[in-house]
């Protein structure tokens, strides 16, 4: 158990540094002075120089890398063009948004998504199965700029209920909640109802009705611990997606979040802050990953055999 | 008149598939009565299991069709039970172990809960008192009772089938289903389970039906045998005549495809050809493709089971003609 | 796989006939419309700036969806989108499942270090959510069409490698391919003769489902003023700039908001009833 954790850890931080790698040349393969994409476009001569030195433009690539990194260890992250502030101070002033507006949009989704996938699979072929199939696929076929702006018309528009855009009260969260939450309900309703139609077949489920067990007790806990595996790494994978800021979500309700930070940073040309939004986002990610592949460790001790 | 524990009536059972339609249960008739140990033998494919799962009213649905017949539990059809009155008999009076131990345990629980479910359910025991009940249970069979909260994968295949038995044996049930409980073990550790086995039925005087293909165990364990081929009951009658006098010359294959050491002979004898098809399943009697005594009667119409004694029955043209 | 049952098969599965005729549809009209559109899709006239729709009252020559914020008719636009989307999303399916699939076949073939490398380059990739890395790539690079595809496929290539990695692990040891490694054949044969063939049906599967992935992302690209650049229309960019408007004029972001949702859906139809077919058991 500690040694697969531990295991997995080392590959989190080889995906990290790779991470690093990878922002770390994205800047470099603009066109252009790295240091002028690092700088607003009305710097001085004097700055721009300094710059080139703090990047260390004059010297070998590695050692560029090397000063980047270094930065990064001791928290470094570069400073903002737009905000004149350190950037890690901007992207942890925008998580909570995103962290609420993830937490929101899951709890949505898979209240939604885990009964009807469950139900699906247990009566597959009806018409409940059907249904819920047909769900899914409007779901992922939804693109959620659609799905916002239809939300926004129906609720905001023509029903007067809840407020188009904004952040702060509990109206604010629904709409963006639902779109985040959709899409994710349609994913996890296909993996739960497809996770429960496998098990059923399997032999242990016999044995468990052989034991007297009833159905019920079976569909909500001898089968559906095994059903959920697969969910948790999918769902986890999601959560993690949506922690990198919902991007389009963010824009259209205008939600103060990692997303829309990025959003903006390109717009405004701050490099250094889409830099380190990209790696934060990553080390997040990862970071999510990691405690998901912790948790079904937990759940099916099988994991770490492997 | 009291009821034999189970009785199997003209059993029919078919599987659907996109593809075919397997006959699994062509009109099987079988009886256990209280106390006694059956061994129902046959190749694989000849309907053991499906045999075993109706008695539980357990068939895969829905690719299980049951095309006639009936099960009896106690006089009553178990295919007319409530959903409630089923698993009040499932695992309580009826219990079963399964042949693979290393499928039938679900990986995700520890040994402990897959046992003290069955005492929650049946015996209404609180969940501490479920876990000491089965702490006894896997000590019966053989286990620390301090392993309760390990998970399957922690066992051996032997220890797991070991839980398996302590699981069903968990409410002292009235018959006992044994579906090839050693097949999918060693050797050595076959040997081991069936000891354990004879010892605990010695100790809780259970009905017995052991499905399996090797006669051996069957002598060891039963007192009645009946022999299966192609979805029907063949040959029926006690372990001693029938492995002494076999009457079915499926049977007589079968006790001859057992090498004997006892005997000098430089051959093992092996029945010809494949078990039947049970997608195509031949007409007449279903082994008369493989059978050297085959005549014509035999290609056209199923036998009938025929009484020889009290003690035996068997189903094939040959015994009537006196041949 | 016999005939008679594959057809079986697609004849029961409705969602295959839904999404097959759906796509049929939405591939001729958005390819042909050059022959029967009556306006141009690209050039603004304020004069008829939010006509509402019109529906066939005026027959063809009308604007039979309305027209947006500049005067264009919409459902020219929305043809003309559909074209677009429509080609940027084959185009980029095709690029990056035969780069993930190459690299796929790789990794799982010859194993050890070449596929730890591969394979941790896809979780690099799996660490920054799909459409942040594409925003950042874009960022950088500038947006032009070439630029799009390019990071739609980088994007995107990891699925397939993942997918082809683990179905090569699952065969290469089989004996027709230890077979063909003892009668000395080439690697390259091997992988692509021996391997390759015997696991198309999920890469099939993948292929599918992964078009109206595609027009997704490219909508979110375009929405955000990263994908398609105007004065050619997205559907995408058509909501976005039709979004200020909703409350007065809902047609112009009703409209390609409908498309867009009728065309990805077909695509998942389809996606979703052609592995009903072709492996009913991974369902």
């Amino acid at each position: 158990m500690g040694k697969y954790i531990l295991r997995r850890l080392g590959a989190t931080i080889v995906v990290l540094f790779f991470a690093t790698l990878i922002t770390f040349i994205l800047i470099r393969l603009a066109p252009g002075n790295p240091a002028l994409m690092m700088l607003a476009d009305s710097a001085t001569p004097e700055e721009i120089a300094a710059m080139e030195a703090y990047l260390g433009l004059d010297k070998p690539v590695i050692v560029q890398y090397l000063i980047y990194i270094a930065g990064i260890f001791k928290g470094d992250f570069g400073t903002s063009i737009m905000y004149q502030r350190p950037c890690i101070d901007i992207i942890l002033s925008r998580l909570p948004a995103t962290a609420l507006l993830t937490f929101a949009g899951c709890t949505v989704g898979l209240l939604v998504a885990i009964p009807l996938g469950v139900l699906a699979g247990v009566k597959q072929g009806s018409m409940v199965d059907l249904s819920a199939m047909t769900f899914a696929l409007l779901g992922q076929s939804m693109a959620t700029v659609w799905l916002a702006v239809l939300l926004v018309l129906i609720f905001s528009v023509h029903l007067g209920w809840l407020p188009a855009l904004g952040y702060g009260t509990f109206k604010h969260l629904i709409l963006p909640a639902i779109t985040i939450g959709f899409p994710l309900a349609s994913q996890t309703t296909r993996l739960a109802r497809s996770g429960m139609v496998d098990v059923l077949k399997e032999d242990y489920i016999t044995s468990t009705y052989a034991k007297g067990i009833s159905r019920r007790q079976v569909y909500t806990k001898y089968a559906f611990k095994n059903a959920m595996l697969p969910v948790i790494t999918i769902v986890g994978l999601q959560i993690a997606g949506y922690l990198g800021g919902a991007v389009v979500t963010e824009q259209v309700f205008s939600w103060p979040g990692l997303g829309a930070l990025m959003v903006s940073a390109i717009g405004n040309r701050d490099y250094p802050l889409v830099q380190s939004t990209l790696l934060v986002v990553a080390v997040m990610v990862s970071l999510v990953n990691l405690i998901v592949d912790i948790i079904n460790c937990l759940v099916d001790r099988r994991m770490t055999l492997n | 008149m009291e009821h034999a524990l189970i009785e199997i009536k003209d059993l029919k059972v078919e599987f659907k598939t996109e593809r075919a339609t397997a006959y699994a249960l062509n009109g099987v008739n079988l009886e256990i009565k209280k106390g006694e140990s059956l061994g129902l033998v046959g190749e694989a494919g000849a309907g053991k299991t499906t045999t075993a799962l109706s008695i539980l009213n357990l068939l895969a649905k829905p690719a299980a069709h049951i095309m006639g017949g009936d099960v009896l539990y106690k006089g009553t059809s178990v295919f007319s039970m409530s959903e409630k009155k089923l698993r009040d008999i499932r695992g309580k009076e009826i219990s079963m172990i399964f042949q693979n131990p290393l499928t039938s345990l679900n990986p995700v629980f520890t040994v402990g809960e897959q046992i003290a479910m069955v005492l929650r359910t049946h015996k209404n025991l609180g969940k501490k008192e479920a876990f000491q009940e089965a702490g006894k249970l896997l000590e019966t069979v053989g286990i620390a009772s301090y392993r309760l909260s390990d998970y399957p994968h922690q066992f051996s295949g032997g220890m797991r089938q070991r839980v398996g038995i302590a699981a069903s044996l968990a409410c002292n049930p009235e018959l006992l289903i044994a579906d090839e409980p050693t097949t999918a073990l060693d050797v050595t550790i076959q040997a081991q389970i069936l000891e354990l086995m004879k010892d605990l039925q010695d100790k809780y005087s259970t009905s017995l039906l052991m499905i399996t293909h090797n006669l051996g165990i069957i002598s060891e364990l039963c007192q009645k045998v009946a022999v299966m081929y192609a979805g029907r009951i063949i040959e029926y009658g006690t372990v001693k005549e029938v492995f002494k006098y076999p009457a079915h010359p499926y049977t007589k294959g079968l006790l001859g495809a057992i090498p004997r050491l006892d005997v000098d002979s430089d051959h093992l004898e092996v029945i010809p050809g494949n078990i039947a098809n049970v997608h195509h399943l031949p007409s007449g009697c279903k082994f008369h493709p493989r059978c050297a005594f085959c005549k014509k009667e035999c290609e056209q119409e199923e036998p009938a089971m025929n009484r020889i004694n009290d003690n035996h029955y068997v189903a094939c043209y040959i015994n009537e003609g006196g041949l | 796989m016999d005939k008679k049952l594959l057809f079986g098969r697609i004849k029961r599965s409705k969602f295959f006939i839904v999404g097959g005729i759906g796509v049929f549809f939405i591939i001729i009209l958005a390819f042909t419309s050059p022959l029967f559109v009556s306006f141009d899709g690209t050039t603004s006239s304020l004069m008829e700036r939010f006509t509402p729709p019109e529906g066939f009252s005026k027959g063809l020559a009308g604007h039979i969806l309305g027209t947006d914020q500049l005067g264009r008719d919409i459902l020219t636009r929305i043809l003309l989108g559909a074209r677009i989307s429509l080609s940027i999303a084959i185009i980029c399916v095709a690029l990056s499942a035969f780069i993930g699939t190459v690299l796929g076949l790789i990794a799982g073939y010859f194993g050890g270090a070449v596929d730890k490398i591969i394979m941790r380059t896809c979780d690099v990739f799996l660490s920054i959510p799909s459409l942040i890395l594409a925003i950042a790539i874009m960022a950088v690079l500038g947006t032009s069409i070439i630029n799009l595809i390019t990071v739609m496929v980088i994007s995107r290539w990891v699925q397939y490698a993942r997918l082809m990695r683990n179905q090569v692990m699952v065969i290469r040891n089989k004996e027709f391919v230890l077979a063909s490694k003892a009668f000395g054949a080439s690697h390259w044969h091997i992988m692509f003769k021996q391997i390759f063939v015997n696991i198309t049906t999920p890469l099939i599967i993948l292929l599918s489902q992964q078009i109206g992935q595609m027009i997704l992302m490219e909508s979110s690209l375009s929405f955000l003023n990263m994908g398609i650049q105007p004065p050619l229309p997205s559907w995408g960019s058509m909501i976005a700039n039709g979004r200020s408007y909703i409350a007065s004029y809902p047609w112009v972001v009703v409209a390609p908001g409908i498309a867009l949702m009728l065309t990805v859906l077909s695509f998942n139809f389809l996606g979703d009833g052609l592995r009903d077919i072709l492996d009913p058991k991974q369902k």
